[in-house]
């Protein structure tokens, strides 16, 4: 939206008042929060945690315990347990945009919702707080630890079906969208999510090479990918917000709307 | 040699009228979109083949033990009606874009029957090995060939469907969407290219 059309809607107002009407204030500020939660996410799985890249499977016992009860460990659980929930603005977000694709049943977009709401448990808040028990009692059996880190991270890693359900909603919904809110490029790339989701899958039977946890095939390609698509469709989001026509936001609001 | 230039000169001109006809399909056939796809597509798959050319390296005797227990005739036989399948698509891309649009649509019957004729084949293979029972030491190996022609019975899955869709835009009245039926046709191939190099370096790099 250009500052000309915004001057007009708010009638000239202050750079403030302009910013408070903007029509599309509640949408941007979801928009931004997305990049937040991703730079949070990068610090707690990454910087803090050091839960990715993961550790491999065949760590010794004493690295293991090193790894369970490390301090900066249970500092990133907590964040964590803090800021998941702001993953809900952005899923919201999509959930507004896809609303107005047209020719599109809307089982897809309550299925979409549906499972990100569940796929955030296994995929990220299971291996937390299996990973924070390490520091919370860190007398704990170290047979019992080595249990909860091969446990968290098969959590982790292997949390597939959900996503691989939102990538299959996600792209028939993109494909049948006859106005075009997302590229169709956009769903192609959604496929090659999903068949990285079904690459990790034995991750249950392997402890070494491309396929375990650690390995090339079933975290550091499916990562890359995964990253590469959500950069895609925030950008691609962003292009959705801008194009919305004002007329659709029902401008001026009235009575009947809220 | 001067009659033989002026005949080249004159011939220009019509060369260049033709090629304005079919400049659109002629330089860019199917969809952007579908490219994209097919070119990344195809870059993932190179990971999964380097990993296994890798780790078949490092692990020769278990892969070798597992490769032997594949039958090359059952291999041979998808690869040929993949092949068949393939030739039949190219074929019904040339008849919708001569707006042959009945022709066009038997055409990709047939194309699609092989593909289903393909999942049958695989999926009965995947049967036998599995009823069969695998060799000990050849897990590795197995990994790979489950995930590898899984990912691929899923890319045949797919293109299935898509050939569905175009045998739908094929069926409309009046000319069919040239550059659908290219994007569907484009997307085969790539299932087909796929196979061959799983084919080759499964069934045959013993």
């Amino acid at each position: 939206m250009t500052g000309a059309t915004l001057a007009s809607i708010a009638g000239g107002e202050s750079r403030k008042g302009r910013l408070l009407s903007n029509p599309k204030l509640d949408q941007w500020i979801c928009f931004w929060s997305i990049p937040v939660f991703y730079i949070l996410f990068g610090v707690i799985f990454v910087l803090l945690g050091r839960i990715m890249p993961p550790p491999t499977p065949t760590m010794s016992t004493e690295n293991i315990i090193a790894f369970m009860t490390s301090p900066n460990l249970s500092l990133a659980v907590v964040l964590l347990a803090l800021s998941l929930g702001m993953y809900a603005l952005n899923s919201g977000l999509m959930l507004t945009q896809m609303k107005r694709m047209v020719g599109v049943s809307p089982v897809l977009r309550y299925a979409y919702i549906a499972v990100l709401g569940v796929g955030g448990l296994p995929g990220c808040l299971f291996p937390g707080y299996m990973f924070a028990l390490g520091a919370f009692r860190p007398e704990y059996d170290p047979e019992i630890l080595a249990m909860l880190y091969d446990l968290g991270f098969l959590c982790f890693v292997g949390s597939l079906g959900c996503f691989i359900i939102q990538y299959v909603v996600f792209t028939i919904a993109v494909f049948l969208d006859k106005r075009g809110i997302f590229p169709k490029w956009l769903g192609y790339f959604s496929i090659w999510t999903l068949v990285t989701e079904l690459v990790a899958t034995p991750v249950f039977i392997t402890q070494t090479g491309p396929y375990a946890w650690d390995g090339l095939l079933s975290f550091y390609q499916g990562t890359l990918i995964w990253v590469a698509w959500q950069t895609s469709v925030t950008i691609c989001l962003y292009q959705a917000i801008k194009n919305q026509p004002l007329e659709e936001l029902g401008l001026p609001l009235k009575e009947n709307e809220l | 040699m001067l009659s033989g230039d002026g005949a080249a000169i004159e011939r220009v001109p019509d060369f260049e009228m033709a090629d304005q006809q079919t400049q659109s399909r002629a330089r860019f056939p199917g969809q952007p979109a579908m490219w994209f796809f097919v070119i990344g597509d195809l870059w993932i798959f190179t990971c999964y083949f380097a990993c296994y050319a890798f780790d078949r390296g490092q692990h020769s005797a278990g892969f070798l033990q597992g490769q032997l227990t594949l039958s090359q005739g059952i291999g041979v036989f998808n690869t040929i009606l993949l092949l068949t399948s393939s030739l039949l698509v190219a074929f019904c891309v040339q008849a919708a874009r001569e707006g042959a649009t009945a022709l066009a649509r038997r055409l990709l019957l047939l194309g699609g029957g092989c593909g289903i004729v393909f999942l049958l084949v695989k999926a009965s293979e995947w049967y036998l090995k599995i009823s069969t029972g695998l060799p000990e030491g050849s897990d590795s190996f197995f990994v790979y060939y489950f995930m590898l022609t899984g990912l691929h019975f899923l890319h045949v899955c797919l293109g299935l469907v898509i050939l569905a869709l175009v045998f739908r835009e094929l069926k409309k009245a009046g000319p069919p969407h040239v550059a659908f039926v290219e994007s569907g046709a484009i997307y085969w191939h790539l299932v087909d290219l796929l196979w061959i190099i799983i084919f080759a370096l499964l069934y045959l790099l013993r």
